[in-house]
């Protein structure tokens, strides 16, 4: 079998498995007692297992084969999660990665995964309960009554599920005489009944299967809502089974039901438990991700090429619409509009298309939080808050090795010891926040902590040290300056990370890189109380809401963002105040722009309009109220970079392209107000 | 004409009109000609541009070459056409009169500017050129666009 054409889709799906692993381990970090997670996990490992194995890869087939192991005795609840155990799992994921990305990279895998495996097996041999999962291997060629060993622990599960409208079968499997793979073949039925329920047990056990460690026969006890005809369809479907035989289990070996006092626990998790079964029989093994709901990969290169093809369309439509004017044909025109309304939905959403949430970026650092924090012995809760905001797919790819570096160093120098910060008054662990934001026309991110801030006399003093500023100039400075010395070649921090790999060290090597992007970064701090590093991107290619207004026959957009209110006015309502013309609203004063002296645009008619449109905006506190000609709408635009040739102008924010291809200009409101 | 199309491209020039006189610029610069476009005007510009226009989905911005060149401006006419040059890293339309073709030259026939040809003044021409007896005159690409080699960009 080629597998080289599967590579692909093997690749970034392990890498989103590995993701949701991270997500979901950390999660249970702080849940051990969630099972419907350690379902999730134990099935994103399992399907990583079956990818590599059908690939090839031994190493990550192996790795997690063993981690399935420790994993099912944690969900069946004879392993109780600890820290050593959640550690040893995060190191499987870490191993993991580094395994598929030296197959993504075609390297040689030189990873010794044995002390990992030693260790794995250790946990799955040391389960505290004492019942077993595990059976010696069966050969047995007749079953038809069930003769399963039900332990207690799985008689309550079957109870509990009971409870909750699942009924437990047991399958019993014959394969055909002479079939070959057997192992292949029971992974399959197995695959099978996982998508109509959950395969709880089977005899013999996973691990013995795989080993081919049985004759032709097999069974697996399903918890599932589905009918036994189902099950024995599903299983019947799968070529070279010979039978099929379902036993309903519902009363088997439940003896000592209530006897502990955790059952409650167990009928609390079971509910969901079940419900994820029930969920699971309609949709096989979905990973919940930012935004629910189905997607599909697409190369970036096809989306670019997609974008291209629909402006090209728009401009021949609008010129089969000149046309059709000009020759007047009624005909052309009418149907041209019908045109007009898909291009102008085909345009917007292919332009959507490009927009990536921020989050994509932000998923990684929870976990790279939390390592870095326990390496360092400090405690830090991270908020994520905006990761819906979009951003050009560029730039996120090049945002995220900032915030690595701004968040590392609120983790190393911000957020103060636990003890430290007690003894400040603070609570012991440090809250560090990123947040994303639409401002304006800019995307802000912000990383914010409530650790020691940044002394600004202790930067002065550094910067002197190593020659970046004289005493004389370090005197001159006020305290912002000085902290934005941080920013400065060379200026590197006292202690190293460990870790930096390649990175580039340096608040110096942040601000270039955002920079680059054409954003800038700037910080707020202060000393015990926290610092706060402010990034702002410019949206090149950001869609934002703005209203369409119409000034000489001229269309410009404004940003919603910026924008009170919009009222009518009599022209005499405008009053003059030392020269500025003003007028006022609900008790304030609000001075006057007009728009169409500001654009230098020609007007056409004079001031006869008995009606004049103004748009009230504002800039932080200060507002004022723009004179249009008509309000055309409020739409949603994509923001177009005006080009290196324009950009220097400074009452314009950038252009847009409207439907039906015309060019309208973005204006900025803080340049408008001036 | 025939004889004329020369692979070697350093040579290789768009003629164009701009009122009755042939001018001249690099065909490795040349990225498209069009019909004269929807031209969106632009506040505050250069008064040498003459606004933005859509070029499937980006925004570029024209510049009306006879008025940078300062000569007298002259009426649309359907032969009328945005010639989109790329120059740095910057793509804007020039608007001229009419194109004519594309030839070679040869880079014995280039003499350098003299101060005014045409009335044109001398730092946005790269050359004077002799060509099947018409005098081509080689346009500057980064001059006219305004390009500081350096820096990238000077407003005027």
């Amino acid at each position: 079998m080629d597998v080289n054409q599967y590579m692909g889709m093997f690749l970034e799906e392990s890498r989103e498995h590995l993701q949701a692993l991270n997500r979901c381990l950390l999660d249970l970090e702080n849940e051990p007692e969630n099972l419907s997670l350690l379902d999730e996990i134990f099935r994103s490992a399992h399907t990583i297992k079956g990818m590599s194995a059908t690939m090839g890869f031994t190493l990550v087939a192996e790795l997690t084969h063993e981690m399935e192991n420790v994993l099912d005795l944690l969900r069946k609840e004879q392993l109780k999660a600890n820290e050593a155990i959640l550690d040893i799992l995060f190191q499987c994921v870490d191993t993991l990665e580094q395994l598929v990305e030296a197959i993504a990279s075609e390297e040689e895998v030189s990873l010794d995964i044995k002390p990992l495996v030693g260790k794995l097996v250790q946990i799955a041999k040391g389960g505290p309960l004492p019942v077993e999962a595990k059976q010696v291997a069966v050969d047995k060629t007749e079953p038809l009554t069930s003769e399963l060993q039900i332990d207690d622990t799985e008689a309550k599960a079957i109870q509990a599920a009971n409870n909750q409208g699942l009924r437990a079968y047991e399958v019993q499997v014959a394969l055909r005489e002479g079939c070959l793979l057997k192992s292949a073949r029971a992974y399959m039925v197995r695959n099978a009944l996982e998508e109509l329920g959950d395969v709880f047990k089977s005899v013999p056990s996973a691990e013995e299967l795989e080993k081919e460690n049985f004759g032709l026969t097999f069974s697996a006890i399903v918890l599932t809502d589905a009918e036994p005809q189902n099950l024995e369809n599903c299983v019947m479907s799968i070529s070279e089974v010979e039978a099929v035989t379902v036993l309903a289990m519902s009363e088997v070996g439940v003896s000592e039901e209530v006897k502990k006092t955790d059952v409650s626990d167990k009928t609390a998790s079971a509910p969901e438990k079940a419900t994820k079964q029930a969920s699971d029989s309609a949709q096989p093994a979905t990973d919940k991700k930012l935004k629910s709901g189905q997607s599909v990969r697409v190369d970036i290169d096809k989306l670019d090429s997609l974008l291209n093809l629909v402006g090209e369309l728009v401009i021949n439509k609008t010129r089969l619409e000149q046309i059709g004017l000009s020759h007047r044909l009624t005909d052309l025109v009418e149907t041209i509009e019908q045109m007009d309304r898909v291009t102008t939905d085909l345009q917007s959403v292919v332009m959507k298309v490009r927009m990536v949430p921020v989050g994509q970026v932000f998923n990684r650092f929870p976990r790279m939080v939390r390592d870095l924090s326990r390496e360092l012995n400090k405690e830090v809760n991270l908020i994520i808050q905006g990761e819906e905001t979009e951003l050009d797919r560029t730039v996120i790819d090049e945002i995220g090795d900032p915030l690595v570096h701004l968040l590392r160093n609120s983790i190393d120098h911000g957020v103060e010891h636990p003890a430290d910060r007690q003894a400040k008054g603070k609570n012991p662990v440090g809250d560090i926040r990123l947040i994303a934001r639409h401002e304006g026309n800019n995307v802000l991110i912000m990383v914010e902590d409530d650790g020691a801030g940044i002394n600004p006399d202790i930067i002065k003093a550094k910067a002197v040290e190593k020659g970046l500023i004289t005493q004389a100039e370090a005197d001159k400075m006020d305290n912002a300056e000085a902290v934005r010395l941080v920013f400065l070649p060379g200026f590197s921090t006292a202690q190293t990370v460990t870790d930096v790999s390649g990175r580039g060290v340096g608040m110096d090597a942040v601000k270039t890189k955002i920079e680059a992007l054409g954003g800038m970064v700037d910080v707020e701090t202060k000393v015990n109380e926290g610092s706060k590093f402010k990034i702002k991107l410019p949206l090149t290619l950001a869609i934002i809401q703005a209203l369409l207004v119409e000034v000489c026959k001229e269309i410009y957009a404004i940003p919603l963002g910026s924008i009170d209110s919009t009222i009518n006015i009599k022209p005499s309502e405008i009053k003059t105040i030392q020269d500025q013309e003003v007028i006022l609203l609900r008790g304030q004063i609000i001075p006057i722009v007009r728009l169409a002296k500001k654009l230098g645009a020609e007007e056409l008619e004079g001031d006869n309009k008995e009606e004049l449109f103004v748009v009230i905006v504002h800039m932080g506190e200060q507002k004022a109220g723009v004179i249009v000609d008509t309000l055309i709408g409020q739409q949603e635009i994509v923001i177009k970079s005006l080009g290196k040739l324009l950009a220097g102008i400074k009452v314009l924010a950038g252009a847009t392209i409207l439907g039906n291809g015309q060019v309208a200009l973005i204006l900025d409101v803080g340049t408008l107000m001036q | 004409m025939s004889e004329n199309y020369v692979s070697n491209g350093d040579n290789q020039l768009v003629v164009f009109k701009l009122g009755r006189e042939d001018y001249g610029v690099s065909i490795l610069q040349v990225q498209e000609i069009k019909r004269m476009l929807e031209i969106a005007r632009v506040p505050h510009s250069p008064n040498y541009v003459k606004g933005v226009v859509n070029l499937r989905g980006n925004v570029l911005p024209v510049i009306d070459l006879k008025k940078r060149l300062g000569l007298a401006p002259g009426e649309c006419t359907d032969d009328t056409r945005v010639i989109i040059v790329k120059v740095a890293d910057i793509v804007v339309g020039i608007i001229v009169d009419a194109v004519s073709e594309v030839t070679s030259i040869d880079a014995g026939s280039i003499e350098p500017p003299q101060t005014i040809v045409n009335g044109v003044n001398a730092q946005y021409l790269s050359g004077v050129g002799k060509h099947d007896d018409r005098l081509l005159i080689l346009l500057n690409l980064e001059a006219i666009v305004g390009i500081d080699l350096e820096s990238g960009k000077i407003a005027n």
